[in-house]
């Protein structure tokens, strides 16, 4: 394979901006209009993923120990898309019109090549989907309960048709047939049940398809659709350390649900929950939380309000308000919710004095349609 | 009781969504009330969507039907589309795109202005809310003659005590705390210090907190030059002074 004459290949196609990729979903679909059902409406997000993506396949073509890991979690995670094994060919004669059509300098050399190299890059990621058959592709879920907490909040209690195994502080990816296509990630609050009930927390962004739908337009009765779970908050056992988690806005859903693997499954441990939001209002999971911590003495929630003069509760940002308890020197530190929040609550803790490993953290953006090939869930 | 496309001659247009979309229902009277509005709006919608769903599928099935028949006929099912048509498919998806993008856009400037608007007047709600209140509280202690007694110690009497007692326990819970957290981080460094191999090797494989398995003979010595009490003594009262308001 000669894959400097690949790459410039590829250059050539990419530097075409929007134009490449939709020269390839064009022709794919009118080669295949099967393939248009798995693609929402709107395809302007998909054809930006669709170049990142491939280039960066191309980027890593001579590493092959970092590709295939990353191939095969594609491949697994196309399931869910109800991506075929016969899907590849299709996708593969597309992609090489597409290349062919975009350089000038196209040769038999070229079009081997490629060929070659997508023929590989699908069996791998086919083997992987294979492997992963004995799974379900994707679960249905029932929405069982949904009660709007606040003006843009719900909770949502889901049950899964068959058995779903995760891991408390995991993600999934959720999509619901009102916006068929559009995969959006989000954490159960709870560890996993024996009746299997998953309580999933959903704040309506603005503008968002997905979310605004989730909050405002599913109801009990409805279905959605999960993938498999992923991420990487999580209780080890081999620590029995106390806890201190600090949430920011929707980041107390993954850390909610380490409290109660903590009330499930032990061991015994003191754990400390902080939780920010701007005002009272949006405290929108306040009754359970006073519940867990009267149901639990080793349990302490605080919740803090930032931008709320006249509230009872504690003033302040979540980090600041974290500092005014403390020490935490010892703690096992769980941080979740935005950008800023995170840094801000890591930065001070770490200047406090803890230990740069025992803080875990991860941020609630939006989440993007799909993990990124390093297996980030949220931007 | 119903608008839908009657006067218009077209039966021979099946019915589709957006005749479902535009179903107006004639309002009951107020003797005699009707259902309620929002569940009508929603299974109407619900009514669309399927109708929209079995619409898209009839047109996939005849696509497969189709598909099928040229196979058996032995035509070629999948020939490659030419420049023409990807180009106007591009278009019509940019087109798409387009319109997602456009709406998305109103919907996000919708709802954000509209929870601008929500939560200012949300707080100004509260903030009246409030200054009434006070206003109350203090009429009423203007009506309440001040030397009225109760035998015994007053309630406001009472309330203070027991704000005392919370304040009192909770800085004492802080102290204690502190003092222990305290305890635990110079437990870990002195037996780190002590015994430095018995660390782990690189990142960690915390001690567990409680058990004693990890306790060795080195651990002794390392306790008696003991440095707990200088943290301790720092950290207890900066702490136990921002929470005896609690």
């Amino acid at each position: 394979m000669d894959i400097p004459a690949m790459r410039a290949n590829f250059a050539k196609a990419a530097a075409t901006g929007d134009e490449a990729p939709l020269y390839f979903y064009s022709h794919l679909f009118l080669s295949h209009p099967e393939t248009r059902a798995m693609f929402p409406v709107s395809m302007a997000h998909q054809r930006d993923r669709l170049f990142s993506a491939l280039g960066e396949v191309v980027a890593r073509v001579d590493d092959l120990d970092a590709l295939v890991p990353i191939l095969q979690q594609l491949g697994r995670d196309h399931r869910k898309f109800g991506t075929l094994a016969a899907h590849y060919p299709a996708v593969g004669a597309s992609l090489l019109a597409t290349l062919e059509h975009f350089d000038d300098q196209w040769s038999p050399e070229l079009a081997k090549d490629w060929t070659e190299a997508y023929t590989l890059v699908a069996e791998v990621m086919v083997a992987a989907a294979d492997e992963a058959a004995e799974q379900p592709a994707w679960w249905d879920a029932d929405v069982v309960g949904h009660e709007v907490r606040a003006i843009d909040v719900a909770v949502l209690q889901l049950r899964p048709r068959a058995r779903y195994d995760y891991l408390a502080g995991q993600s999934l990816s959720l999509e619901t047939e009102v916006r068929p296509r559009l995969w959006r990630y989000y954490s159960p609050a709870n560890a996993p049940r024996p009746d299997g009930l998953m309580e999933i927390h959903v704040k309506a962004r603005d503008g968002g398809p997905v979310s605004s739908a989730l909050v405002r337009r599913v109801g009990v009765g409805d279905v959605v659709r999960l993938g498999p779970p992923v991420g990487h908050i999580a209780l080890h056992d081999d620590s029995d350390r106390d806890l201190l988690l600090v949430a920011g806005g929707m980041g107390l859903a993954p850390l909610k649900a380490l409290v109660d693997q903590v009330a499930r499954r032990g061991p015994a441990r003191r754990v400390d929950l902080f939780v920010g939001a701007r005002n009272e209002d949006h405290h929108y999971d306040r009754a359970a939380l006073q519940r867990l911590e009267q149901e639990n003495p080793w349990l302490t929630v605080t919740l803090a309000v930032s931008e709320d003069k006249i509230s009872s509760l504690e003033q302040g940002d979540v980090g600041d308000v974290v500092m005014r308890h403390g020490p935490w020197l010892s703690r096992e530190v769980f941080v979740a919710g935005p950008g800023p929040m995170v840094d801000d609550t890591v930065a001070r803790l770490r200047e406090h004095g803890v230990p740069p490993q025992r803080i875990h953290s991860e941020v609630f953006a939006p989440s993007r349609p799909g993990p990124s090939l390093d297996g980030e869930v949220t931007e | 009781m119903s608008s839908v496309q009657s006067e218009s001659g077209n039966e021979e247009r099946g019915l589709n969504p957006a005749d479902v979309q535009n179903v107006r229902f004639t309002r009951a009277s107020m003797m005699r009330p009707g259902y309620v509005d929002t569940e009508v709006d929603r299974v109407m919608s619900r009514v669309a969507e399927e109708l929209a769903r079995h619409i898209a599928e009839k047109a996939a099935l005849r696509d497969e039907v189709r598909a099928l028949r040229a196979h058996v006929e032995g035509l070629p099912v999948h020939e490659a589309p030419s420049d023409q048509a990807v180009r106007i498919l591009s278009s019509a998806q940019q087109t798409a795109d387009a319109y997602v993008a456009e709406a998305e856009e109103f919907s996000r400037q919708m709802t954000s202005e509209a929870r601008t608007v929500y939560e200012e007047e949300l707080r100004q709600a509260r903030e009246t809310a409030g200054a009434i209140i006070q206003s109350a509280q203090e009429a009423a202690a203007r009506m309440t003659p001040a030397g009225a007694d109760v035998p015994g110690r007053s309630v406001e009497e009472l309330e203070e005590q027991v704000a005392y007692l919370k304040a009192f326990g909770s800085a004492v819970r802080v102290q204690l705390r502190s003092y222990l957290e305290a305890l635990i981080t110079d437990v870990e460094s002195e037996w780190g210090k002590a015994d430095p191999a018995a660390l782990p090797q690189g990142p960690p494989r915390p001690p567990a907190q409680r058990s004693n398995r990890d306790g060795q003979p080195g651990g002794a010595t390392a306790f008696s030059d003991n440095t707990v009490a200088q943290p301790a003594e720092e950290d207890v009262p900066a702490t136990a002074v921002s929470h005896s308001a609690v």
